[in-house]
């Protein structure tokens, strides 16, 4: 496709303006103010159509941007162009109420359907965004100081894997991997509470099991205490036994017997008429009967007292029992709570999601193998070419790796594209750009170059521009410096004698 | 002869019942079984029958003695027990050593024992799990011995792992009556004669729809039962159908509406279902509002026309990702996936 006559009738700063092109590269040079973005973006509206946006967005659209002041019924254009022999008038009026479309043939004077695509079959497939992303090359987007070399990556993966600049590939991962994140972050809280309430479960278990210790240790003491007091009785009731065999109460019994016996032995002396015999007599019964009753007595309480000890420390021992048991039980059931807290619902669900949001990404990303595969080894390969052309040899090869970063080797080295000069990465940029241009679309589209040779050396934009007139390329450059002029004319001038490009 | 029937009491569970009511929900299920035992006193039901699982786990002494002291306040009624799965007779278990009051019942054996009731003319069967699982199929070979004018049979189980028993055989086993426990929901398994009453609490939250005791009465005319529901609260599953109109907070609003219909005692639980505006991301958070919900679960997709989405992108990525996905079952992982990557991929569009 060749573009042989633009007028713009009003566009912006322009109005009433024809301009004149051909074949081959060309320069239309204007000072700053001219209006050379201007028509780069009138040859935009009238290939691909300008629509006017809705909302707010719209104040700031190009269809704003370039409305006329005056007479916005103007706001319209033609552009005459040849495509694949033929030549075509489009025509097109952008104005809120006039808007109009026309495509006419002028060989025959047929008149075609832009509504029904008979445009977009003539452009070879050619949509507005792969148009902004290779052929038609606006003042540097990315600002300076801005991460160029992470834009560069991002353009360069894109560019190969989406099959167009419609979707941005990095933009989706990432959009897949951030919801990923907060899911995994989602799940990680649900997996942490569940295990706080299992770690309380293992607690409660634990202080139990403490318990459960402790009475065990309660009740071996018990055993042992019962057992010491019982053997320390069965010892002295042997001994008991031993001195007076007739049982506890003898001794008492017989203390108090001999007592009587004084007694009666002192009535006796009574009756006998002894008086001191009596006194004695009957004082030493006294005593003896007196200590022989409570003697007896003490061995009765004693004996009472340790059977009521013996019932206690059973009781004793019983409580412990029942008490661990019911602490046993409370254990299994808890630890049978344990074992059945199992993952929740919620929780399955967030792994499910996970799940998905990975298989999501892996998908994606074969997807994006698949067609970017063919093609980017194509498009490295063309890119390295025309890389090493605008370079002079400098570097010979430039490779986009698999994250989409670029390195560029230079017969010794690889080096990465961020560690480049801005005007190398421009280079590789327009590389891409040219290479992929080439490959993607089936009618060779103008090349519209709009002051981006700004950060290129004299030497370095002698080879770009060598290498532009090698091509069978329709190249407008738009500038607003003579020297792309001096340098083009130069070359065409040692290849052949050109003429200044056509211009009003 | 008067006898009411229940089972699954679960008493000492502490189901998970929403924000607002989990907390007292272990003691709402002792109110409910309170309230049965009130019914068997004011009605002098002459037998309560407790068909497995009183108990969510090894019951505690404490609780024997509580509920024995509830038995105990009953003047008419005579309750019959049997242990279930979860309350079965472990060798340390409290069940073996507990002393009830005379009015209880247990048949706490591994092999069918029974109690009897001259003055009812009738005898009551039954047999208790001494482990957690019986796979044998216990009940295919009981039979009703004749020992008195009206038998009845008290069963827990019923599935692979708890005693599996074939209906038509215990059909015809000649119980006037087979009162079963373990499957939670109500059921009928023969009019008037095989009845699982379902947990007279739903404790889980699957146990959806209304949860009662069995109510019924045997007469030389045969038995006559009547189920009443009697349980405080409900587990809902509402299934709310999403339109391509649908925002979170006409969703919002949906929720509530139907909250306030079927009840604020209840316990939620909202599936939202069908296909949603893809521009639209629905914030369940934000549904719930203070509603006693459960929770929500989101299974609705966007309304993407993959088929179209694919036609007009053949050659670009998204159509070369819709392609990856082809047959894939809606509500699958992959589904959701498709879906996710379509998104994130229409999203990063320039």
């Amino acid at each position: 496709m060749v573009i042989t006559e633009l007028y713009i009738r009003n566009f912006g700063k322009l109005s009433e303006v024809h301009f004149y092109l051909r074949d081959g590269v060309q320069v239309i040079r204007g000072d700053n103010e001219f209006g050379k973005t201007t028509l780069h973006a009138f040859v935009r509206a009238m290939l691909f159509g300008m629509e006017r946006g809705r909302g707010r967005a719209a104040s700031r659209d190009a269809f704003s941007r370039y409305e006329p002041w005056d007479n916005p019924g103007g706001y319209a254009g033609v552009m005459r162009f040849t495509c694949g022999g033929r030549s075509f008038r489009l025509e097109r009026n952008f104005a809120r109420q006039t808007k109009h479309t026309s495509l006419i043939c002028e060989d025959d004077g047929e008149e075609l359907s832009v509504e029904h695509g008979d445009l977009e079959m003539l452009l070879g497939g050619m949509t507005g965004e792969l148009f902004d992303n290779t052929v038609s090359i606006g003042q540097l987007k990315a600002r300076p100081g801005q991460e160029l070399s992470d834009a560069l990556a991002n353009y360069a993966a894109n560019y190969y894997e989406t099959g167009g600049g419609e979707y941005d590939l990095s933009a989706a991962l990432k959009h897949l991997e951030e919801k990923r994140k907060s899911a995994q972050k989602e799940l990680r809280a649900e997996v942490r509470a569940s295990e706080e309430r299992r770690q309380n479960l293992l607690q409660q278990c634990r202080y139990l099991e403490e318990d459960m210790k402790r009475l065990d240790q309660e009740y071996k003491d018990a055993v042992q205490n019962c057992a010491e007091d019982q053997t320390e009785e069965e010892v002295a009731s042997r001994s008991v036994r031993k001195e007076t065999s007739p049982g506890v109460y003898a001794r008492g019994l017989v203390l108090a017997a001999a007592g009587l016996l004084a007694i009666c032995a002192g009535l006796a002396a009574l009756t006998a008429g002894r008086t001191g015999v009596l006194i004695v007599c009957l004082m030493a019964g006294v005593i003896l009967a007196t200590a022989g009753v409570r003697t007896a007595a003490a061995d009765a309480r004693k004996k009472n007292r340790g059977e009521s000890e013996e019932r206690k420390q059973v009781w004793e021992l019983e409580r412990i029992r029942s008490e661990q048991r019911e602490k046993r039980i409370r254990y299994e059931n808890l630890q049978e709570q344990y074992e059945e807290s199992d993952r929740s619902e919620r929780q399955l669900r967030l792994e499910e999601k996970c799940r998905a949001l990975e298989k999501a990404a892996s998908e994606l990303e074969k997807a994006a193998r698949v067609t970017g595969d063919g093609m980017e080894r194509r498009v490295n390969r063309r890119a390295s070419e025309i890389f090493a052309a605008v370079t002079a040899g400098r570097y010979c090869t430039l490779e986009t790796g698999g994250q989409g970063e670029i390195t560029v080797w230079d017969g010794i080295r690889k080096i990465p594209a961020g560690r480049l000069s801005r005007g190398t990465i421009e280079q590789i940029y327009f590389s891409i750009r040219m290479a992929a241009s080439e490959i993607l679309s089936e009618e060779p589209m103008p090349v519209i170059l709009d002051d981006v040779f700004a950060f290129y050396d004299d030497k370095r934009l002698e080879s770009v521009l060598k290498w532009l007139s090698r091509q069978e390329k329709q190249v407008i450059i738009l500038s607003c410096h003579r020297r792309e002029e001096e340098i083009l004319q130069s070359i065409q001038g040692a290849s052949r004698s050109g003429d200044r490009p056509d211009e009003t | 002869m008067k006898f009411i029937h229940i089972a699954d009491v679960h008493l000492g569970a502490r189901p998970d019942a929403g924000p607002l009511y989990s907390k007292a929900r272990p003691r709402e299920l002792w109110d409910t079984f309170e309230r049965v035992l009130q019914v068997c006193e004011d009605e002098q039901t002459d037998l309560l029958l407790i068909a497995g699982d009183l108990f969510h786990r090894q019951p505690l002494v404490r609780e024997l003695k509580e509920a024995d002291y509830l038995f105990s306040e009953l003047t008419h009624t005579k309750v019959v027990l049997i242990a279930g799965n979860h309350d079965y007779i472990g060798k340390d278990s409290n069940y073996r050593t507990f002393s009830w009051g005379g009015n209880v019942y247990p048949l706490f054996g591994q092999r069918l024992q029974y109690a009897d009731f001259p003055e009812l003319q009738t005898a009551v069967y039954g047999l208790s799990y001494h482990t957690r699982e019986i796979s044998r199929p216990l009940y295919d070979t009981v039979s009703a011995p004749g020992l008195r004018r009206y038998e009845i049979l008290l069963a827990h189980g019923g599935d692979e792992k708890h005693i599996p028993f074939d209906r038509r055989i215990l059909e015809k086993s000649g119980f006037d009556y087979v009162a079963l426990g373990h499957i939670h929901k109500p059921q009928v398994l023969q009019e008037n004669q095989m009845i699982y009453s379902g947990a007279l609490e739903p404790v889980d939250k699957n146990d959806t729809g209304k949860h009662g005791y069995v109510k019924g009465m045997i007469t030389d005319h045969g038995v006559q039962t009547q189920w009443v529901p009697c349980a405080s609260r409900e587990y809902i599953h509402l299934q709310i159908p999403v339109s391509r109109n649908d925002t979170t907070g006409s969703l919002k609003k949906r929720v509530a509406e139907q909250i306030s219909e079927y009840g604020n005692e209840n316990i939620y639980k909202i599936v939202l279902d069908g296909k949603r505006d893809q521009n639209v991301s629905l914030d369940t958070e934000r549904m719930a509002g203070d509603w006693n919900i459960l929770e929500i679960l989101d299974r609705t997709s966007p309304d993407y026309d993959f088929e179209k989405l694919r036609a007009e992108n053949r050659d670009s990525i998204l159509g070369r990702y819709i392609d990856r996905f082809r047959g894939c079952r809606e509500g699958s992982v992959e589904y959701q996936a498709l879906c996710e990557g379509v998104e994130a991929l229409l999203s990063s569009r320039q």
